[in-house]
């Protein structure tokens, strides 16, 4: 945890849950396992508030409890982790790979989900159906058993599992529960049945809301809605499985790699390849499981009618490839084609980091970062005759990037004493130090830029509830009927350099959201890189 | 008979006959020859009068003195370089032997004062004498511009003395690597793309879309953009900055020897490439290129809340 990730999950904290679960939230990042005693002395929050925010976090899977250190006697203990706090940055583009993958109804199942932390298959599917119902055109519904199918789906492709079941929820002061804890890290779930949907009846269609709740907002929805009725799956709670989420997404950066070097053809190919590996490959291998050349073959979209000897041309082309993003691994079958996937994410942070540099510094810079991660070791004076720049300049940026972090400086004397004039200095880039080095800059810009989203709204906030009680008051006169003269006299009261500010903060608002989402996509890459360095 | 003893008699008296001798037998083996040669064919010659020999040719100018590793040699000196030493001295005729010695890379003067163990002043007023004599030339280096080495006048400093074609007296033409950057990329780039609309089978479009860097290098010259000529080295050095900014790759291929371009049975073949990536999130935000990112915090002086970049780039 370092202390750009504490500023940022701070503040994501405080954005969803509020200002209370921040401050607990923070606590616990940052003093590891604590039981709910020394949380309340630390924090001096009072004890309801407390045990409201551990709920809070409990219910959305960021914290979890186990028996304490010194044995099952002794008071449970609370611990979170930054990891999962940071992923709520990702919820938007979730949210949009749902819709993409399963339409509305996926959409909105996994809004939901991502929303209420988990929820049963029987309330998630009728909110949903409600939901949906809201926007169709009167007199239509949506049924159940649509938002049943679209559920079951996304189960089955493992985007949705079951959470991991506790047998008695733990009391807050430190009852013993007879079964053992759950492991304590809020990690993937491997038990059976994680991926069962249980047989539920559920029969209706969604109910429109009745216009008299139009002003209600959606986050009202999250009081639980007392339900009299039961389905059979009671007890069965679904969370949203981010780790299938993140290898869907890593499928598309490499996917969108291929097509950026090489075609659309052998995009198409290797989308087929990974397709056809999803759920054989575990989340941490190095390449997914060979796949001969027959059954890409059969596998490949019938709109790609490509000849086979084509198919072996392009898988050719794509193993000589230098990015090496398929791999060979042997020849029955027609040949055995495996998709290496750690590589990839290699080289994709690789270009990450020229980038980065090449933004930054400019393009003669980036020729000799590039260089350096070729070369490796290289003195002064052969940077300057390989990348073909004089050699003032070529200096210049050099120690620039030293300046910078970028590029390390590896001494190695000729002599027992480093006398300066007798060591050689080689410059170097290591990628995996860089690369973390990059991601902490990452989250600092993250939290930068929602910081300063909090500073503009805060501004005009004046302005802003101006506007808002304003609305207010025309949807209330038009709702009851009132002349055109009355609106046009209620809108005026908002001059025109007032609408002007409010439609410039609208836009540096969404401007700072979807900066947000573009620096979480670069997280993304460099995360998913450090992580398969870790386990490899 | 009697004529072979008169030979003997002469050579035996007289020193200048010696010299002749020894003379001639230099002329009978051009590349030198020993002490032991030049007793086995005068057997009767003192040692003493042997050495008073050749060290009166050598201080003449006519002999060559050499080592190798089985003794002292002895060799002719040419008839024109003997009269170019004409009116030098003896230390002139040594430091001139020990710029020639060093080729055509040229020699610093604290080096000859080394080889030759005499003081600066010296060699100083040597070098000014050789210089105004046009037997020697100074060439600036251009790894140290300060430095100048000596050479031989009729010499051409080597590549690494001048820096190849890339230097222009001693400054680094980087216009004109960029020019040449620029047009070996539009060619390879062109190149591709008619490969790619040809819509042939990917295997044919992905070699037809190669280059080999004696093409490139033909391209170049016919283009005529370059002063001096350039080898094909020179342009796989230019190849190869295109390799680092990432537009270009490379492979190679065994060719057979006698093709047009190949190297020991090599040809580099080079290609041009599309980005990866497209340029990546961070860098989208101003934060990504903020110079003073490292000194932004909230609160303090430099924050997200009163960051001028951020201001402008909300209002772009």
């Amino acid at each position: 945890m370092t202390a750009q990730e504490v500023r940022l999950c701070g503040l994501l904290l405080r954005e969803h849950f509020g200002e209370v679960v921040e401050k607990v939230g923070r606590h616990l990042i940052r003093s590891g396992a604590q039981n709910l005693r020394t949380l309340l002395h630390e924090t001096g929050i009072s004890i309801d508030l407390v045990k409201k925010s551990l709920c809070v976090l409990v219910q959305h899977g960021v914290c979890v409890f186990s028996s304490g250190r010194k044995g099952p006697g002794s008071p449970t203990e609370y611990r979170t982790s930054c990891d999962r706090i940071l992923r709520i940055l990702r919820y938007p583009r979730y949210i949009y790979t749902a819709k993409t993958l399963y339409g509305d109804t996926g959409e909105l199942i996994i809004e939901e989900l991502l929303q209420r932390g988990d929820m049963t298959m029987s309330s998630t599917v009728k909110t949903v159906a409600d939901r949906l119902t809201q926007n169709m055109e009167e007199g239509r519904s949506m049924d159940y058993s649509e938002v049943s199918s679209a559920f079951s789906k996304l189960v089955e492709t493992h985007f949705l599992q079951r959470c991991p079941p506790m047998a008695a929820a733990a009391t807050k002061n430190g009852a013993a529960s007879a079964t053992p804890a759950t492991p304590a890290t809020p990690g993937t779930p491997s038990f059976p049945d994680c991926y069962r949907v249980p047989h539920v009846t559920l029969i209706g269609k969604g109910k429109r809301r009745l216009s008299n709740e139009d002003g209600e907002d959606q986050r009202s929805a999250k009081r639980a809605k007392i339900d009299s009725e039961t389905h059979g799956d009671e007890g069965i709670y679904w969370q949203v499985n981010f780790e299938r989420f993140h290898l869907h997404f890593r499928d598309q950066a490499i996917i969108s790699a291929v097509a950026n070097k090489l075609d659309q053809t052998s995009s198409e190919i290797v989308r087929t390849m990974l397709r056809m590996s999803e759920v054989t490959t575990s989340p941490t291998a190095t390449c997914t499981k060979p796949l001969s050349a027959n059954e890409i073959f059969r596998s490949l979209p019938s709109s790609y009618n490509i000849a086979r000897p084509i198919l072996d041309q392009y898988l050719t082309l794509l193993v000589d490839d230098p990015m090496e993003f398929v791999g060979k691994a042997g020849e029955s079958g027609g040949g055995m084609y495996v998709v290496n996937l750690h590589r990839a994410l290699a080289n994709l942070a690789r270009a990450t980091l020229e980038s980065v540099v090449q933004e930054r510094f400019g393009s003669r810079s980036a020729r000799i970062f590039r260089l350096l991660l070729r070369k490796r070791h290289l003195e002064q004076k052969q940077v300057e005759d390989f990348a073909m720049i004089p050699a003032k300049e070529a200096k210049d940026m050099l120690y620039t990037l030293l300046s910078q972090n970028l590029v390390q400086l590896q001494e190695i004397p000729k002599t027992p004493d480093y006398a300066p004039s007798r060591t050689f200095y080689l410059y170097t880039v290591n990628q995996l130090p860089t690369a973390r080095m990059l991601l902490q800059n990452c989250y600092k810009t993250v939290a930068n830029l929602i910081e300063r989203r909090l500073f503009e709204s805060k501004e005009s906030k004046r302005l802003l509830e101006k506007s808002q009680r304003i609305e207010a008051i025309l949807a209330s006169l038009q709702a009851s009927g009132a002349e055109p003269e009355q609106l046009t006299e209620v809108e005026e009261m908002i001059t025109a350099p007032e609408k002007q500010q409010l439609e410039s903060l609208r836009l540096h608002i969404n401007k700072l959201d979807s900066a947000e989402n573009q620096v979480d996509e670069t997280i993304f890459l460099l995360e998913s890189y450090i992580n398969s360095t870790v386990t490899s | 008979m009697a004529d072979v003893k008169v030979k003997k008699e002469t050579n035996l008296s007289e020193p200048a006959e010696v010299e002749n001798r020894i003379k001639e037998l230099c002329q009978q083996f051009p590349h030198g020859i020993t002490d032991q040669v030049i007793q086995n064919d005068m057997p009767h010659l003192e040692p003493q009068q042997r050495a008073m020999a050749i060290n009166k040719l050598l201080s003449l100018g006519q002999l060559d003195l050499l080592r190798n590793s089985s003794g002292l040699l002895y060799r002719m000196k040419d008839i024109q370089s003997t009269s170019k030493m004409k009116g030098s001295d003896n230390q002139e005729k040594l430091v001139y032997q020990i710029i020639e010695d060093a080729g055509n890379k040229g020699i610093w003067s604290r080096d000859i004062r080394f080889k030759s163990n005499l003081p600066l002043t010296e060699i100083n007023k040597i070098l000014k004498s050789l210089e105004s004599k046009k037997l020697i030339k100074a060439v600036k280096s251009v790894a140290a511009s300060k430095k100048k080495v000596y050479m031989l006048y009729n010499l051409q400093p080597d590549r690494s003395v001048t820096g190849g074609a890339w230097y222009s007296d001693q400054d680094f033409e980087s216009e004109f690597v960029e020019v040449l950057n620029q047009q070996c990329f539009k060619f390879l780039q062109s190149k591709a793309e008619a490969a790619r609309d040809s819509k042939q089978s990917p295997m044919v479009q992905r070699n037809s879309s190669f280059a080999t860097s004696h093409e490139v290098w033909k391209y170049i010259c016919e283009l005529g953009i370059s002063k001096v000529d350039l080898s094909m080295d020179d342009i796989e050095t230019i190849l190869n900055t295109l390799i680092y900014d990432g537009k270009v790759e490379m492979t190679v291929i065994a060719a057979k020897e006698g093709t047009v371009g190949s190297v020991d049975g090599q040809m580099k073949l080079y290609r041009g490439v599309n980005p990866v990536i497209q340029p990546t999130g961070l860098v989208r935000t101003p934060c990504g290129l903020c110079p003073v990112f490292d000194d932004c915090h909230d609160g303090g002086e430099i924050s997200p809340s009163n960051c001028i970049y951020m201001t402008e780039w909300l209002d772009f």
